[in-house]
């Protein structure tokens, strides 16, 4: 069909064009077609980030946010959430990929479809549906006193754990793919052999699938971590004072203090952190031979 | 692969009480958006529809869903836009820099959205535009482009380069090559990364709310502002709109993979973060 489309498209009576002149109509044509975004992330996505950096090495930003106890702690909190969310999201999210791994094709849609529905709802829908649960009336308080562990209400939000357990619903989706694709890698002929040569299930697992999917491990443990490190509104809706992380303090200082050196001087310590992080976990797909798709 | 032995059996019966941690939040927000209830409570009390006519008569709700919906358009047809002329621009292409190219392409899925908040925030207001929902969409669509590059590229991934080169030899001009070979091969990657640009714009919080005003204030920041206060049944029917939103997203996107038979075309995440 498409032929004679084409064909019917041609101007009447034009000739076709000189056989040297198509490379370089095409050529011109291509740098026509990247010249939109290049224009718009030149001048919406660098020259703000320009503007920040800048704005960074005015009135001393770096030396008077790192003498800051409250930035201090905030770091330490965001490197201690991060890291504990993302041992909890690696572990849930590699049963998860386990079992969309052992599936057949149907299953698999359907836990696929449940392991995505989160990953399309909005991160403050999600925190919103965290606190209907564990407020103070919420269901998991009426269950743990109908089960008699708990007399009153307990104060199940605004603590480090509720951020936490906000962050891993979050960031499950990412730690499934990952590891889900180092596992579709691995050769099913591998466990075959090992069981027709007696092997257990369980050593089966621990000798043969847990080693041959690190790389998924590390790249899942790497990708939810960077996500981690630019939490802002969990730590505040779902968390208390003290849980506060490096992106709730950028924001502190630019919209309270209306610091915006200093907003800024954090905001390039978050990224410059991230861009580290982002290094290596490019490298580790490289190494696992996941074709990345960035 | 479908063996139930013992441990097949505990792998499962683990595995449940993480799904069941993954649904039943998004689950429960359309019930808690229908109680009968002033208070926000779960299991709800009864249905009634008393919370979503409140919601809409309610003009600080109202017009912070119409601030959403227009700076979602805005996202949208600017990434399709330079999402879909960048993926055919450097569709089956070599040259020095492309990779310097892709990377700026993709960066803004990269860098922490906290972070460009704060470089929007302060570069709109050296501009002095702030106060219109303009910003927001542009910032918006800053994020949501690379996702609309990645599906179209994606979806190119089966066309060969040399089906353009025949019909450019046959005497096709590029309007024409345009509709009759590249619209056909990337049409389902374009729907794919306008829904997801959409929902990028839509579930967007920090940004908008670095950018707000009273004239600008989108769903997710109104949602934020009131949800520091208390629960109320209102935010629960802002919650319920969006789970909509997301599972019509969702539900067309299965749909496209089940035609499709490929679970890899499900996921042009790369390295992307909500917050």
């Amino acid at each position: 069909m498409s032929n004679a489309t084409l064909q019917r498209a041609r101007p009447e009576g034009r000739a076709p064009a000189p056989e040297q002149e198509k490379p370089r109509r095409r050529r011109t044509t291509w740098w026509l077609l990247l010249a939109p975004i290049l224009a718009f992330d030149v001048v919406l996505f660098l020259s703000p980030l320009g503007k920040l950096v800048g704005s960074s090495f005015t009135g001393n930003a770096y030396q008077r946010v790192l003498e800051d106890p409250l930035v201090v702690r905030s770091l330490i909190n965001t490197l201690s959430i991060s890291l504990a969310s993302t041992v909890v999201t690696v572990v849930l999210g590699y049963v998860i990929a386990l079992v969309l791994w052992r599936s057949g094709t149907v299953t698999r849609v359907i836990l696929f479809a449940v392991v995505l529905l989160p990953f399309w709802t909005g991160i403050l829908v999600k925190n919103f549906a965290w606190a209907v649960l564990l407020q103070d009336n919420g269901i998991v308080n009426s269950f743990l006193q109908t089960v008699g562990l708990t007399d009153a209400p307990i104060e199940l939000l605004h603590n480090r754990l509720a951020v936490i357990i906000g962050m891993v619903h979050c960031l499950l989706p990412y730690a499934v793919f990952p590891i889900f694709s180092s596992l579709t890698s691995i050769d099913d002929r591998l466990a075959l052999a090992a069981r027709s040569l007696g092997a257990k299930e369980a050593s089966i697992f621990r000798r043969i699938i847990l080693p041959l999917s690190t790389p998924g491990i590390s790249a899942a443990g790497l990708l939810v971590f960077i996500i981690s490190t630019g939490f802002f509104i969990t730590p505040v809706v779902m968390g208390g004072p003290g849980d506060m992380m490096i992106a709730n303090q950028i924001d502190y200082y630019a919209r309270q203090l209306t610091d915006f050196s200093g907003a800024a001087a954090l905001a390039v310590i978050l990224t410059v952190l991230v861009s580290i992080l982002v290094a290596i976990y490019q490298r580790v797909l490289k190494a696992g031979g996941q074709h990345a798709d960035n | 692969m479908q063996t139930t032995n013992p441990r097949q059996r505990l792998l499962t019966l683990l595995s449940i009480p993480v799904f069941l941690f993954l649904v039943v939040p998004t689950a429960i927000v359309v019930p808690v958006a229908l109680n009968d209830s002033r208070y926000i409570t779960f299991p709800p009390e009864g249905i009634s529809f008393a919370a979503v006519a409140g919601f809409f008569a309610d003009k600080a709700w109202t017009s912070a869903l119409t601030a959403s919906l227009q700076s979602a358009a805005i996202a949208v047809v600017i990434g399709v836009i330079l999402g879909a002329t960048a993926a055919i621009g450097l569709h089956g292409r070599k040259f020095p820099g492309q990779q310097a190219v892709v990377g700026l392409i993709l960066a803004p899925m990269i860098v922490p959205t906290v972070v460009l908040a704060l470089a929007f925030y302060q570069f709109f207001i050296s501009l002095g535009v702030l106060g219109s929902i303009l910003p927001i969409g542009l910032a918006h669509a800053v994020i949501a482009t690379p996702y609309v590059y990645l599906t179209t590229r994606a979806s190119l991934a089966g066309l060969n380069p040399a089906l353009v080169n025949s019909a450019q030899s046959l005497g096709a001009g590029w309007l024409s090559v345009f509709r009759h070979v590249y619209l056909p091969v990337i049409l389902p990657g374009l729907v794919s990364g306008a829904l997801f640009a959409f929902s990028v714009s839509i579930d967007e919080t920090v940004m908008s709310l670095f950018m707000q005003s009273p004239s600008a204030t989108t769903l997710p920041v109104k949602m934020f502002t009131d949800i520091q206060f208390n629960l109320t049944p209102k935010i629960a029917v802002s919650s319920a709109l969006l789970v909509t939103v997301a599972t019509l997203g969702l539900l067309f996107q299965v749909m496209f993979v089940l035609k499709r038979r490929s679970t890899a075309r499900m996921l042009p995440l790369a390295v992307s973060a909500p917050n």
